[in-house]
């Protein structure tokens, strides 16, 4: 042990440490949890404090080098309860705090800048927080923020945060503008465009830029997320991987291990339960195949769970798992789906216990098809196109990156039932699957979800949660046990790979006869969600164009890679960097216009998707009536096309000068397009709860099981619950997703929150206000339909009211007296598609290859968003990490299946610095079965990027780049063989 | 892992003495990197950061003196940048504004990454480092004496780097890389020209391509025949018949790895060393890459 002296927060303070400690250590150790762990490497900044005024990230710095410094966290602000600094505030107003998990780092960030360049430019801002990694907003509203801040620091008054409205155009209209060469595009904003639908009536709370309910929370740093609490004699949990790509576990000795002091429980596979389960947390019942325990006898990819140690220490645990002997018989290994189903290859899953395997022998996890035609029918509608095009994609393992890790703590209660706080997005499917795991039964587990940094799909399975169960029952004894980068990276989800063949029958005029897909999907070692994500490659692929003839073919292989499992968009951006890349070529080939030749097609308002129900492991032509397939109930395609033509100034595409300017002869620019769509909800499957009670001061709980990862769920069901109960939505408190005091959800997955959660919301919410109003008629001496609740008051239609207040005091206390509350749940028979386009505008460096995005626009048409401010976050963020996939982001192994990329820098996400202006257009429609009109928007945005920037590449410079990611090297290589 | 955080040279080299095999931190930007990742165990650490010695710059007659504590941030302020221009070009390109705060130059010359962003300058610039012992022996050494392979210095146990010597305002200074994002933690390929119009010399160092930072004399002796030095510009172009592009890609000696191949590499230092020197001759201010 040693002393460090130094100054925190303006306190002088002795801190009692180990010399081994890091600040980052030392910090959280003393409550300041606003300090985040995001790596051990320095890259996330979620552990950037001040070191006498300058920013340096703790998790690299040894508490003694801060002996005899000033340190100063985000605690440092928080003087006043329910207070915020301006610089909090200002982060709050703009929705800069999606998960919030870096808050504190960018709120530092943003002090230490703002002192020493008070009027900073975009520029500084953006080089100021280049080193605090964000991967949810997409750094828009965040570079807002520190410029709002800027503004309120120097005295003045920030603008209004309303979201302009634009005057709507059409597509001919729209085409018809020649942007002068040299127009620069309009200043970025951090606020979407709206272009409003006549049909949306008038809203108080709804559709309004709501800061986000948890706001205080996240902007002051306070223990909100899974890691931030420390109970007396917790233990910590490492996680032994294995180092192979592929090995029988032939024996484990456990005992040096156990014999370090420090060490409480040492778990693998010879002394644990043997269950076999899908780790996806998915509806009851799990989707096959069961094809993993525990612990298994076996390893399957570099990084595979080998053994698990609880201990004192974090660092004792480590140590103790470089102290387990095992013994591996190294078996050969498949680190490619072709390899994988090719002959000879070794067999993955030769046990026999594991179910639903489709065939194990070939490697193969699932098979899927689905078509609308026969065979003969396909080929004959091919054989009558004027053309037949066939292309083939191949898109990598893009890896989710979270900043907060997968983190757990587990402890038993009072009750000495099992309490997992765990960083899920799906709460009650983690209940269910973790019982049989750890041996208990449901009614014995708790899961609180606390806020989360982040999932994008990476928590959607279960990944850690088994594994701390089964120690803290083992060692009674609280254990908190959270992912490194290294194993984030690699022990928990990747997106699935795919290979993808397109053949594709035109007519002349781009009327698309006949479609047939083909994909080869690399699921890794386990085949969790693969035969769901799959199936939505095959749906989305073939649901945005009409064609009457479609046909999808589908393997998902084994191999000894990472596991594949949810991710964001979940099988729709690979089948859009295929479809919108190849019809980009099409179109050119047959010389129309891009635009064009999918406007010929797309899907409109009234038409049938005719693929979706004929998806099946069976596959055939199934006997769907034509009734029965979903129909398309409220489309913006067109509007979206036309608001994005204008704001990207696509006309410059075809301009020589603007493409090859004069002065910088190395470069050469384009602009390119592709549409999405995807779903709301899984139809008639995902489900979701609430429940409202009004207190005395006419303020409300929502308990809601849906489980806001950061995109602001909780915020839109206050703003429903409002908008119904005619209050404020900061009168409504909002607890989400704890399984014993929550009604259920399915989850936050499939884009389903808002649209299916946020209907159940609306449901309770009018629910209690039949109480209400009931009672408001009984107060006010009219009839209850003549009530109306506004401003916190019941109205009588001659102008008399009574305040809500006296509604909850007249019920709980006087007359009568009952408990106001709504409970209700929701499933949809429909899963309305948003619909979206989106434009890259691209420079490309024909010496070096590489490729620099200068202007993203998405127009989107997701119903009415319920809050602007939320929704264009997830927009934003969505169009970033889709040009990671589209640029930059692939896990890379080497020959033994060993990761070579398993950290920031190497893998690269885009930051501050290097993030294009982003441009978030709303074009609303009325879906009448979503909630006050709403439909789906966290997952679209994801899907158009990647292909949107490789067609810009195209237009260009000439070259079709079917491979992602588009790395200089790729580019230039393809420039090379032009 | 006992801390020592001496507070003097003098009490710095005490520890060393008394505890062979100790270990140097300076911002711990590499250090604590290796410490966390497990490859690294110190039986005993030694941290510079507040020995005074060490801190800041100054100018001892026509050369700049810069301390082994110097970080980045400090090498791209004005007055510095002023003087050896192309280090805060190198400095500007490093990680972020944590790293570039907390990193310095000794921890980025004794780590001996070839990737190291101010290792091609300081060759390109004939910088002299001066590395001190306990019993008050020093000795200086060029960057190729002591940074001898990938992770391998002449360094020796119980030898602390104390400073490095530039010649200030040395002609035009350029430093360019290449990586997968225009801010990269590891460059493809990196290069940094210096043009002095005074000694009528070229130096041009290669930083990514090769084991260690390379210096690329073909391709300087070249560049010379190029240049008419009472004019102050090129008379010939950088492309034709002595191809300059193809004499650094003769010159670069890279590996393949997961981020790129050598035939990119090779390529990509090409591109970047005629592009340094179009900056060196063009009439703007040249400004960070
Ligand atoms: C997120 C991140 C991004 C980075 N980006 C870049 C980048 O873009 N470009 C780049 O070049 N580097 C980068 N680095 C690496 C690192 O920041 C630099 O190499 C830095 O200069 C190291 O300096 P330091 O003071 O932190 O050294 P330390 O980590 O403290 O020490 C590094 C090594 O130098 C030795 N040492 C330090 N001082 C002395 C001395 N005076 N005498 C003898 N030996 C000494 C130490 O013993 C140790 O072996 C990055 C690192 C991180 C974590
Ligand atoms: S807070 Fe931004 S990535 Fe989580």
């Amino acid at each position: 042990m040693m002393q460090v002296k130094l100054r925190l927060n303006g306190e002088d303070r002795q801190l009692r440490c180990e010399p081994g400690d890091t600040l980052l250590r030392a910090l959280r150790r003393e409550g300041c949890f606003s300090v985040r762990y995001g790596s051990d490497t320095g890259e996330t900044g979620a552990a950037a404090v001040l070191l006498d005024g300058r920013l340096v990230s703790a998790d690299v710095l040894l508490a003694a080098q801060a002996d005899g410094h000033e340190v100063t966290t985000l605690e440092s602000l928080n003087v006043a309860t329910g207070e915020l600094h301006p610089i909090q505030a200002a982060f709050v107003e703009t929705g800069a705090l999606q998960g919030g998990y870096s808050a504190g780092a960018m709120v530092l960030a943003a002090k230490a800048l703002l002192e020493r360049s008070p009027e900073p430019t975009d520029a500084e801002i953006r080089d100021a927080l280049s080193g605090i990694l964000d991967r949810e907003t997409g750094y828009a509203k965040v570079v807002e923020a520190v410029r709002r801040a800027a503004t309120a620091l120097r005295g003045e008054k920030p603008g209004p945060l309303d979201p302009p409205i634009l005057e709507p155009i059409g597509l001919e209209a729209a085409l018809a503008i020649r942007p002068p060469a040299d127009s620069t595009p309009d200043a970025p904003l951090a606020l979407p465009r709206m272009v409003l639908s006549p049909d949306v009536g008038h809203t108080a709370v709804v559709g309004k830029a709501e800061p986000k309910v948890e706001g205080l929370r996240l902007a002051k740093g306070n223990a909100a997320f899974a890691d931030d609490i420390e109970l007396r004699a917790m233990l910590h949990a490492k996680l032994l991987t294995s180092p192979y790509a592929h090995a029988r576990i032939v024996a484990v000795d456990d005992s040096k291990a156990r014999a370090l002091s420090g060490v409480h429980e040492v778990l693998h596979h010879f002394n644990t339960p043997h269950v076999r389960y899908a780790s996806g947390g998915q509806s009851w019942p799990n989707p096959y195949p069961y094809d993993q325990v525990s612990f298994d006898d076996k390893v399957r990819y570099v990084g595979d769970r080998v053994a698990a140690v609880a201990a004192d220490t974090p660092e004792t645990a480590e140590e103790a798992c470089t102290l387990i002997d095992v013994t591996y018989e190294v078996l050969p290994a498949a680190l490619s789906a072709s390899e994988a189903t090719g002959d000879g290859a070794p067999v993955i899953h030769d046990e026999t216990d594991s179910v639903g395997i489709y065939d194990a022998a070939r490697n193969l996890s699932h098979h899927i098809e689905g078509q609308t035609v026969s065979d003969e029918a396909l080929e004959a509608a091919f054989a009558s196109a004027d053309h037949v095009f066939t292309q083939s994609f191949s898109v990598p393992a893009q890896q989710h990156t979270p900043i907060e890790p997968h983190a757990v703590v587990g402890w038993l209660d009072e009750d000495e039932r099992l309490v997992l706080r765990s960083s899920t997005q799906v709460p009650f499917h983690l209940r269910r699957m973790v019982a049989p795991l750890v041996g208990r039964e449901v009614k014995e587990i708790r899961v609180v979800k606390p806020r989360l940094g982040g999932g994008f799909g990476s928590k959607q399975e279960m990944v850690t949660e088994d594994v701390v169960g089964l120690l803290v029952l083992a060692t009674r004894r609280p254990v908190s046990m959270v992912f490194n980068r290294e194993q984030e990276f690699i022990s928990s989800r990747t997106r699935h790979a795919q290979s993808l063949t397109f053949r594709t029958g035109v007519m002349s005029d781009g009327t698309l006869v006949a479609q047939d897909l083909t994909v080869l999907a690399d699921t890794g070692a386990y085949g969790t969600h693969g035969f769901t994500v799959q199936s939505l490659t095959g749906a989305r692929g073939l649901s945005s164009y009409n064609c009457p003839a479609k046909r999808y073919r589908c393997d998902v292989a084994y191999t000894n890679r990472p596991v594949a499992g949810a991710f964001r968009g979940y099988g729709a951006p690979q089948a859009f960097f295929a479809l919108e890349s190849h019809l980009d070529d099409v179109a050119a080939a047959i010389g129309l216009d891009p635009i064009e030749l999918r406007r010929k097609n797309w899907v409109r308002t009234g038409d049938r998707l005719d693929i979706v129900p004929r998806l099946g492991e069976r596959g055939g032509v199934e006997d769907v009536s034509e009734e029965d397939l979903p129909v398309v109930t409220s489309c913006g395609t067109e509007r979206c096309v036309a608001e994005g033509v204008r704001a990207i100034g696509w006309q410059r595409r075809d301009d020589p000068s603007w493409r090859q300017p004069d002065d910088r002869p190395n470069i050469r620019r384009g602009i390119g397009l592709a549409l999405c769509m995807q779903g709301s909800g899984i139809p008639f499957v995902d489900m979701g709860a609430c429940s409202i009670k009004m207190n005395d001061d006419a303020s409300f709980n929502l308990l809601a099981g849906a489980a806001d990862l950061g995109t602001g769920a909780d915020t839109i069901f206050a703003q429903i619950a409002a908008e119904v109960l005619g209050v404020r939505a900061s009168d409504i408190i909002v607890l989400s997703g704890d399984t014993d005091v929550t009604p259920f959800d399915k989850g936050a997955y499939a884009s389903s929150t808002t649209y299916i959660s946020g209907m159940a919301v609306k449901r309770a919410a009018e629910a209690a206000r039949a109480r209400i109003v009931e009672r408001a008629g009984r107060l006010l001496g009219i009839e209850e339909e003549w009530v109306e609740l506004r401003d916190r008051r019941a109205w009588a239609p001659d102008g008399h009211s009574v305040p809500l207040e006296d509604i909850a005091l007249n019920a709980l206390h006087t007359e009568d007296q009952e408990q106001i509350m709504g409970i209700a749940s929701h499933w949809s028979p429909d899963s309305p598609a948003p619909f979206g386009a989106q434009f890259a505008e691209v420079e490309v460096d024909v010496e070096t290859g590489e490729v620099t995005v200068t202007k993203l626009v998405m127009a989107v048409d997701c119903g009415v968003p319920i809050n602007p401010l939320t929704a264009s976050g997830q927009v934003e963020g969505g169009m970033i990490q889709s040009l990671g996939y589209g640029l930059t982001e692939e896990i890379v192994l080497d020959g033994q299946g060993r990761p070579l990329n398993a950290a920031f820098g190497p893998y690269w996400i885009f930051r501050a610095d290097d993030t294009p202006p982003t441009e978030v257009i709303f074009v609303q429609t009325m879906e009448h079965s979503g909630p006050f009109g709403a439909k789906s928007v966290g997952e679209i945005p994801i899907d158009g990027v990647a292909p949107a920037v490789r067609n810009a590449v195209r237009n260009a410079t000439g070259v079709a780049i079917d491979t992602l990611p588009l790395t200089p090297e790729r580019v230039w290589r393809a420039l090379q063989g032009r | 892992m006992p801390v020592f955080v001496p507070a003097s040279l003098e009490e710095a080299f005490a520890v060393l003495e008394g505890a062979p095999g100790a270990q140097l931190l300076a911002g711990g930007t590499d250090f604590m990197v290796e410490v966390n990742a497990g490859q690294r165990r110190p039986a005993t650490v030694v941290a510079l950061g507040a020995v005074p010695e060490l801190k800041g710059w100054r100018l001892d007659g026509d050369e700049v003196v810069l301390g082994a504590g110097l970080t980045y941030t400090e090498m791209i302020s004005p007055e510095l940048a002023e003087l050896v221009p192309g280090l805060a070009q190198a400095a500007r390109t490093v990680g972020s504004p944590q790293i570039r705060n907390a990193g310095t130059l000794g921890g980025n010359i004794a780590t001996a990454s070839p990737a190291g962003d101010t290792l091609p300058m300081l060759m390109a610039l004939g910088a002299t480092m001066t590395l001190g012992r306990s019993d008050g022996g020093r000795r200086a050494v060029g960057l190729d004496e002591l940074v001898v392979g990938p992770k391998r210095t002449t360094l020796q146990p119980g030898e602390v780097l104390l400073e490095v010597r530039v010649r200030a305002g040395a002609g035009r200074q350029e430093f360019l890389k290449v990586g997968t994002r225009n801010a990269m933690v590891i460059a493809v390929a990196s290069a940094a020209v210096v043009v002095d119009f005074e000694r009528r010399s070229v130096r041009v160092a290669l930083g990514s391509v090769g084991p260690v930072v390379i210096r690329a004399e073909e391709v300087e002796r070249e560049a010379a025949k190029l240049i008419d030095w009472d004019a102050r510009r090129l008379v010939g172009p950088l492309e034709g018949s002595g191809d300059f592009g193809e004499l650094v890609r003769t010159a670069a000696r890279p590996i393949d790895d997961h981020r790129s191949t050598a035939a990119y590499r090779r390529h990509a230092a090409g591109v970047c060393v005629t592009r340094a020197f179009r900056r060196a001759f063009s009439s703007e201010e040249s400004t960070a890459p």
